[in-house]
């Protein structure tokens, strides 16, 4: 058959299968194409025979002889088909659900990164709590490392008791989840980078330590409402922190320790992995969110406060150990037979 | 085929159906203009979430006669808005429109794993998180504008544009960890169809020997020439012609005085174009127009009365000028040849 008469065959269901891919991009369905003469189980079915033949015609376009325009055009139909036919998955809630409770805690458990991180941040948190408490050996250092305006700022904002109106918490928790996560997203994408997300871990641990030693001190008078404050939602911030952190790590050292992997596919692998611990840590900044705008800044009892400290850091610790368990660590390498096609691959 | 990758951005992709085709790739050229209406367009899905909520809690404020009693929820919804649509504006209208933004609908471009799938929720929410590191590091306006507080900074987007450049597939930081790629989603293509426009070709088409085999290779060399002769001027046509001319002359029994040019576009028509009909209704069907009378064989024996006028290299329809002095008996021996087997 010469050339000619073949693409004049074809011609018709390519530009069928343009007028469905038409339809597709735009509504996602196949109904209102060709005059509605397919639609629905009977519109895809179409389409995809359509997209088989388009692709055996690419198939054989070097047997057929096609000339190399209609070879380029070939591509590009069945590149467009492709693309509707394979389409992304909507976000499915349930996987979300699986991945917040079931993935995260063993990555978290089974991962270096997270003590490293966690060691960093409140470890220096705690030295830098200490060196602002002891004025008398570390004389300034609160001052140095906080700014003096901001130690000012958060002590005037403790002078009265802690009361306010319901507006009052809703705004705040809806500011707090902001601002709290957006920091929090910031810290793990920089993780890639590493040493910034290194210097904002650091940074937010010695600020914070800052402050907390220096409303420690007895002379400080709002010292009593500022603890009030915070230990409610302490422990979900600051773990969240730590977290998030260590899913910016995790990031990052996949650029360096490679496993075997080549160096892009080591970042990728670990960019899944890193994904879960994101997840859980943008969690707990949102539960420390809804605490610190309600719980927080209301008058309530601080027995009440401190009661919730202790669930709260509770719910971790079992979200963290008793979930997170399992024997063997978790690795991104399959098991079974599906290893053996990983390794064939 | 040919184990030296052609230095280009497609790349290829193999389907399910275990066909491979190339992918256009889309660079920093096309994904810039992307992201800056993606920007705007992000706050102006803002403005549209929150302005409605705004007017509603005003007026439930109004008819109620209370004093901003919605004002802090609605604070608080806004900031929730403004929150979800700021980071998570990429990830969701990836998902939800298969690999693409308003930007990149605009531009005509579409994020896919680097596999050839759609892509999935994590990816789009990594490589969408990542963009912050991409786009470092920021440079302070403070450096030089005075006075301007040190907030203000403008993201240098070096280092997406860093690993941009280095790698195979244009991908920038958050796209390697993702594992997606961009890629050109072009809407309209239309089916080339040549056509040939010379009167004279299809009738130089009957002489040619039926048995005339046209290889790969050269119907692809055919092809790309067809396609660029209308970019040359007629002297450089002739001149690169002539290298794969001067061979299939010899073969095919041809004057060597024959445009090089026409006979690449006559057996480009051989190849592709001619229809499967009978020789003898060709003959009737095609007008032989201004090679009426003269016969570019060589061997043949048709002699031609003007053989320098034979094959002009640009000749005009000066047709009628020409004596016609077909003669059947003539006429039968070229189809004779032509039948050969």
């Amino acid at each position: 058959m010469r050339i000619a008469k073949r693409m004049k065959d074809r011609q018709p269901q390519w530009e069928e299968l343009e007028r469905l891919c038409d339809a597709m991009e735009l509504r996602g369905r196949t109904d209102k194409a060709l005059g509605g003469s397919y639609s629905g189980a009977e519109g895809i079915q179409r389409f995809a025979s359509l997209y088989r033949s388009a692709c055996a015609d690419l198939a054989l376009a070097d047997a057929y002889q096609l000339p190399p325009a209609t070879v380029a055009y070939l591509h590009r139909l069945v590149a467009r088909a492709h693309n509707q036919l394979y389409r992304a998955n909507r976000v499915d809630f349930r996987s979300w659900i699986d991945v917040l409770f079931v993935e995260a805690p063993k990555r978290i458990f089974a991962d270096p990164c997270v003590r490293v991180s966690a060691i960093v941040f409140f470890g220096l948190f705690c030295l830098s709590m200490y060196l602002a408490f002891h004025e008398q050996q570390f004389p300034g250092y609160a001052e140095a490392m906080a700014g003096q305006s901001a130690l000012e700022q958060a002590e005037d904002s403790f002078e009265q008791p802690l009361n306010a109106s319901l507006g009052h918490y809703i705004v705040m928790s809806g500011f707090y989840i902001q601002h709290n996560t957006g920091i929090g997203l910031r810290c793990f994408a920089w993780g890639i980078l590493i040493i910034p997300c290194l210097y904002v871990l650091a940074s937010n641990a010695i600020q914070l330590g800052a402050v907390f030693g220096y409303m420690a001190r007895s002379e400080t008078a709002s010292g009593d409402h500022f603890f009030q404050f915070v230990t409610a939602h302490g422990p979900f911030e600051l773990t969240a922190i730590a977290l998030s952190a260590a899913a910016g790590l995790r990031l990052g050292i996949g650029l360096f320790y490679t496993s075997g992997l080549s160096r892009i596919d080591s970042v990728r692998v670990n960019a899944s992995r890193a994904v879960p611990i994101m997840g859980a840590s943008a969690m707990l900044f949102v539960l420390a969110a809804f605490t610190e705008g309600f719980l927080s800044p209301s008058p309530a009892p601080y027995v009440f406060k401190a009661f919730w400290a202790i669930l709260s850091s509770g719910l971790i610790s079992f979200y963290f150990v008793i979930l997170g368990f399992h024997d063997q660590p978790t690795s991104d390498v399959p098991s079974g037979k599906a290893k053996e096609d990983w390794d064939a691959a | 085929m040919t184990s030296i990758r052609a230095l280009d951005t497609t790349i290829e992709v193999i389907t399910p159906e275990n066909i491979s085709f190339d992918y256009q790739l889309a660079g920093p050229f096309r994904r810039l203009p992307a992201y800056l209406i993606d920007i705007v367009s992000r706050w102006c899905l803002i403005v549209l979430f929150v302005l409605p909520l705004y007017l509603s809690s005003l007026f439930f404020d109004i008819f109620t006669m209370r004093n901003l009693v919605t004002l802090p929820f609605f604070v608080a919804v806004t900031l929730l808005v403004y929150f979800v649509i700021s980071w998570f504006y990429g990830t969701l209208m990836e998902t939800y429109f298969n690999g693409r933004t308003i930007g990149k609908w605009i531009t005509g471009i579409r994020v896919i794993e680097v596999d050839g799938r759609p892509i999935t929720g994590r990816s789009a929410l990594l490589r969408n998180l990542l963009r912050i590191a991409d786009l470092a590091p920021m440079y302070a306006i403070s450096n030089v504008a005075e006075g301007v507080p040190p907030i203000y900074m403008i993201p240098t987007g070096m280092v997406g544009l860093g690993t941009m450049m280095l790698t195979r597939r244009m991908q920038r930081l958050g796209d390697l960890a993702a594992g997606t790629m961009f890629v050109i989603d072009e809407k309209r293509w239309r089916i080339p169809v040549e056509t040939v426009d010379d009167a004279r070709v299809p009738a130089l088409a009957t002489y040619l020997p039926a048995d005339l085999r046209i290889s790969r290779s050269m119907a692809r060399t055919l092809a790309v020439y067809v396609d660029r002769r209308g970019a040359m001027a007629p002297t450089r046509r002739r001149e690169i012609a002539r290298h794969l001319i001067d061979p299939i002359l010899e073969k095919v029994g041809f004057r060597p005085e024959i445009d090089p040019d026409l006979m690449m576009y006559t057996l480009y028509y051989h190849a592709f174009l001619r229809t499967e009909v009978a020789v003898s209704d060709t003959q009737d069907q095609v007008d032989l127009g201004v090679l009426r009378g003269h016969s570019p064989l060589r061997t043949s024996s048709v002699v031609c009365k003007h053989d320098n006028d034979a094959m002009p290299v640009e000749r005009s329809s000066h047709v009628k000028s020409e004596p016609s002095d077909i003669d059947p008996a003539k006429s039968l021996q070229v189809k004779s040849r032509e039948e050969r087997p």
